[in-house]
């Protein structure tokens, strides 16, 4: 049976979640983080361990019956990074590569529509 | 422990899932009654009020129409089929940024209407334009939407309404109107909310003749049956007249679509009658 599920892909710069849940939104399937895979706090935002994740989530999905997704991307959002962390990609390339099939892709980061102050004061973040 | 805990646990989470069946959504019929998405769940009461999402594209096969989300909520459910209505719609997040740029008009507005059938929509237009405009050009525009807007709701239901929105009639309507003016580059509805589902039932005209060829058919049988829908109608208006919150507006509609339902109803006996006596003599 091909089923249609949702994969809410949430990447920031420091970490990837991606759960897939049904069409409702309302149960989830599985889901996968980076910090279920990765050896190291510092690795679980990047590229490798989006794709890692990704291939977890597809092969359990599958087992489950679903074979295909619509994919909802988020980056922090907020008056935080308005664009998704660098897993975005790595992990929606990985999910076609483990034999998932994608339907549409959105972005569904939350931007404000004027909302609090930024980190870092009057004068900036100082690096 | 924490190893057995963590096994039990996973025991419970499998069985969970195999607990769980499927279940078919249906869209509404103003949508045909396609099947739109399933969803899983142990228990059927779970389902209601659970929200699916819909590109328009997938209900009706045109890739132009992938920018409209549309959203239905569960709201009964027969066996392994559950039926939905129309809660709103919204524009895709990319399609919106793409039209509004730099130096260019944006013109808002909110509108809450109420259709015929008693249904209270809250829309959310917007017109673009190729060039920053003023104010005043701002508001005419802005006017024109709120006028085509109510006008069409006037005359429409719930489903008519939402298909003159879907359809992009408001924008070439709104244009005709504004090109003396200002012409508008493109007129779309951001968002529709369905603040209050339709009260009053008022079937289409194509059903209708249908079914007054079925009833037609039916014959001597169905009469019992027909005064006793008389009398549930007579409680239905009884029970409207008392509700003193509505306007005496829309009251006076209503009564006026009941009786014109009453009417009907009573000419269908007549012919009934007529015919039942007919068909003996032929035999």
């Amino acid at each position: 049976m091909a089923r249609v599920g949702v994969a809410h892909i949430f990447a920031s710069f420091n970490n990837i979640i991606i759960t897939v849940t049904d069409l409702t939104g309302a149960e989830t399937i599985t889901r996968c983080s980076g910090g279920m895979v990765a050896k190291s706090a510092k690795d679980e935002g990047t590229p490798y361990t989006a794709m890692k994740v990704a291939q977890i989530v597809a092969e359990a999905s599958l087992e489950k019956g679903i074979n295909r997704v619509n994919v909802k991307i988020r980056g922090q959002g907020g008056n935080k990074a308005g664009t998704p962390g660098r897993g975005a990609q790595a992990a929606i390339r990985a999910l076609v590569r483990g034999g998932m099939k994608i339907g549409k892709i959105e972005d569904v980061t939350p931007i404000p529509h004027d909302g609090c102050r930024k980190k870092g004061g009057r004068r900036g973040k100082r690096v | 422990m924490a190893k057995a805990r963590s096994r039990t646990a996973a025991r419970k989470i499998k069985d969970k899932w195999k607990a769980k069946t499927w279940y078919n959504i249906l869209a509404p019929s103003s949508f045909d009654k396609i099947t739109i998405a399933d969803t899983l769940s142990d228990n059927p009461n779970k389902l209601i009020n659970r929200v699916t999402e819909v590109s328009l594209q997938d209900l009706t096969n045109d890739f132009r129409k992938s920018h409209i989300k549309l959203f239905f909520k569960i709201n009964k459910i027969e066996d392994t089929n559950a039926l939905t209505q129309f809660i709103g719609h919204e524009l895709t997040s990319d399609y919106l940024r793409r039209m509004i740029r730099r130096k260019r008009s944006k013109i808002d507005g909110v509108y809450d209407v109420t259709t015929i059938d008693g249904a209270v929509i809250r829309v959310k237009p917007f017109a673009t334009t190729d060039k920053r405009i003023q104010n005043s050009q701002r508001k005419v525009v802005r006017e024109t939407m709120k006028q085509t807007i109510y006008n069409q709701s006037k005359t429409s239901t719930l489903s008519e309404f939402i298909q003159f929105i879907i359809d992009g009639k408001l924008g070439s309507e709104v244009y005709k109107k504004c090109k003396k003016l200002y012409p508008v580059k493109r007129v779309e509805v951001n968002k529709t909310q369905v603040l209050k589902s339709p009260t009053i039932q008022i079937e289409d005209k194509n059903l209708k003749k249908e079914e007054m060829k079925e009833e037609n058919e039916k014959q001597i049988e169905e009469i019992p049956k027909k005064t006793e829908k008389k009398k549930t109608v007579e409680k239905k208006k009884s029970d409207k007249s008392d509700e003193k919150t509505k306007t005496k507006k829309t009251s006076e509609k209503k009564e006026k679509v009941v009786q014109k339902k009453k009417d009907d109803k009573e000419k269908k006996v007549i012919t009934k009658k007529s015919k039942a006596t007919k068909n003996p003599k032929k035999k």
